[in-house]
This record gives C-alpha cells, structure tokens and sequence, in this order.
C-alpha cells in the first residue's frame, strides 16, 4: 500500500514536473513577425481573392452559356446547319453567301453591297 | 479594449480588417501555439517559421472558421499538424544528408541527458530544470511526444487529443503510459516525490 501510493505520488510529481516546463513563448517580437508575414501574404491572397470570385461565376456562366446554345439550335431547327453551328448562331458560309459579304450581318442590308 | 474582448468579438473585428484586433489574439495564444511547436520540434528559427505559419493559416481561414471547437483548439491541432509535418521533412533531411552510422550516434539514448547546473547545496535551478525536461521530451519519438505535449503541456482531455491526431483514445492512453515510463526513466533523478523540485515546478 505504502509502495503504491508512493508510485502514485511519484507519477504525479513527474507529470506535474512535465507541466511545469511547458514552453510559453516564441523569441521576443512573434506578434510583429506574425504581422509582417501577413502583410507580405496580401499579394497572395489577391489572387485567391480572384480565383475565388471566378469560381463562384463559373458555374453561373457555363449555365447561361448551355440556355443560349439551347436556345440557338431551338431557332435554327429543321434548318440544313450542322447542330454545331446551329448551336453557336453560325451563318451558313456558302459560295454565293462569299460573295455577298453583307449576308453575313443578318441580311437587312443586303441590297447595299450588290449590283 | 482589445484584452477584454472575446475570441469571438476579436475574430469578428479581424474579419474586417482590424489588424489590432488579429495581433490581440496572436498574443494571446502565442503561448499555446508555442507549447506545441517548441515542444515538438524544439526552440529555433523553425518551430519559429512553423509558429508564424500557424498564424498565418488561420487568417486566411478567418472568413471560414466557424467556431465549433474553442480557438485555442483549432490553433492547437493546426499547430500539431505542421509540427508533424516539419519534423518530416527534417527527418527526410536527416535521411538525405547524414549517413546511418551518424544518425545512431547522434540518436536519443535515454541515459545521456545534459548535467544540468546544480546551486551550492546541489538543487537543481528552476530553469535548467526545464530546459533538462523539455530536451526529455523531444527525445520521446514523435508519436509520443505529440501526446505528452497535448496532454501535459496543454492538459487537452484524451478525446481531444485523440481528436487532434487523429486516432483512437485507447491509442493515446497506451502512447502516454509508454511516454511516460520513459521520461520516468530519463528524469529519475529529479523526480523524487516532489521534494527534490523547485517550488514553481511543484
């Protein structure tokens, strides 16, 4: 009995010898080296700043992109263009169309360029 | 005004912008932090470099932190794990550079601790007791020693510390049992019931 508690008492004078020699502090100036550190990452966080803010507008962008393109190919159906290019709003490019340049902007003047 | 305020508050002014606000509350966990830092990789320019990074870290995560476990928790596990992840590198370091016959005689045997400076009446002085502790426990391997400067240095409960490093409670009872029988063993002659230690040690 004797022997345990001086187990006991011995266990806990090496555990609070342990507590007592915790460490407390960084060499003297740690909050100033902290704040210069910080300063110095703010060029960092400028572009992370960025990046975040693309992400968040990615996902906004690619679905208004998918609405248009829905869209285009809903306009241009039972036409002869490819579903590509029916898609993107392409103009169809043909010969005769090379040669009227003015077809190419939607055909509303297309009196003006010919002869 | 700043001493007063809350984490909470502090966080709050930090998050827009206040840098006094932020350097109140590297103070006041400096002393947290570098308990675990300088206890696991031992004072210097690194444990230094690792506790600025800590700090670091956790501004850029200001807008992100919610507050589920207290500051001095999330500081802490940040702080271990850079601390693990510092001592591999130097470990990788070691491998590189040092040959195996140097890495054994440079290794940590228990019995060759430093003499510590001993007063006229052979006490030993308060600081260089702590000094003979702290190099006790960095030779601990790492594994251990995560544990007893969690649980000793910080008194974080076993589920914290589980928490913290990520294993099981029965693992961080076995590790701290084993890390202690072996500080025992190192620190044997200080260690005689309490009357042998400084009064501010006891």
């Amino acid at each position: 009995m004797i022997d345990h508690d001086d187990r006991a008492s011995s266990d806990d004078a090496l555990e609070s010898l342990i507590r007592g020699a915790a460490p407390t502090s960084f060499s003297p100036g740690f909050s100033n080296r902290v704040d210069a550190r910080i300063r110095a990452d703010g060029s960092l966080s400028l572009s992370d700043a960025l990046e975040r803010q693309v992400r968040r507008v990615l996902p906004l962008v690619a679905a208004a992109s998918l609405v248009l393109a829905a869209y285009n190919w809903w306009n241009a159906r039972g036409s002869s263009t490819s579903a590509l290019d029916a898609a993107l709003n392409l103009p169809r490019v043909t010969l005769s169309a090379a040669y009227e340049p003015s077809s190419l902007y939607g055909g509303a003047n297309s009196s003006v360029g010919t002869p | 005004m700043a001493e007063t305020a809350t984490d909470v508050e502090l966080i709050a002014r930090a998050r827009t912008g206040d840098d006094r606000a932020f350097a109140a509350l590297v103070d006041r966990y400096e002393r947290a932090v570098a308990a675990t830092v300088i206890g696991m990789l031992g004072p210097g320019d690194d444990a230094d470099d690792v506790g600025q990074e800590t700090f670091i870290r956790f501004h850029r995560a200001l807008g992100s932190f919610r507050g589920e476990s207290s500051l001095k928790t999330y500081l802490v596990h940040i702080a271990m794990n850079l601390s693990l992840n510092a001592l591999k590198r130097r470990r990788r370091s070691v491998l590189r550079f040092v040959s195996r016959d140097q890495q054994k005689a440079d290794g940590d045997p228990l019995d060759e601790l430093p003499e510590p400076r001993t007063g006229p009446e052979g006490d030993v002085d308060a600081n260089e007791l702590k000094i003979l502790v702290r190099d006790a426990v960095r030779r601990l391997g790492e594994k251990h020693r995560a544990v007893v400067v969690l649980r000793l240095f910080h008194d974080c409960s076993t589920k914290e510390t589980a928490e913290i490093l990520g294993v099981p409670e029965g693992t961080v009872l076995s590790r701290l049992s084993r890390a202690m029988k072996e500080l025992e063993s190192m620190l044997r002659p200080y260690v005689h019931a309490g009357a042998a230690l400084p009064e501010n040690l006891r």
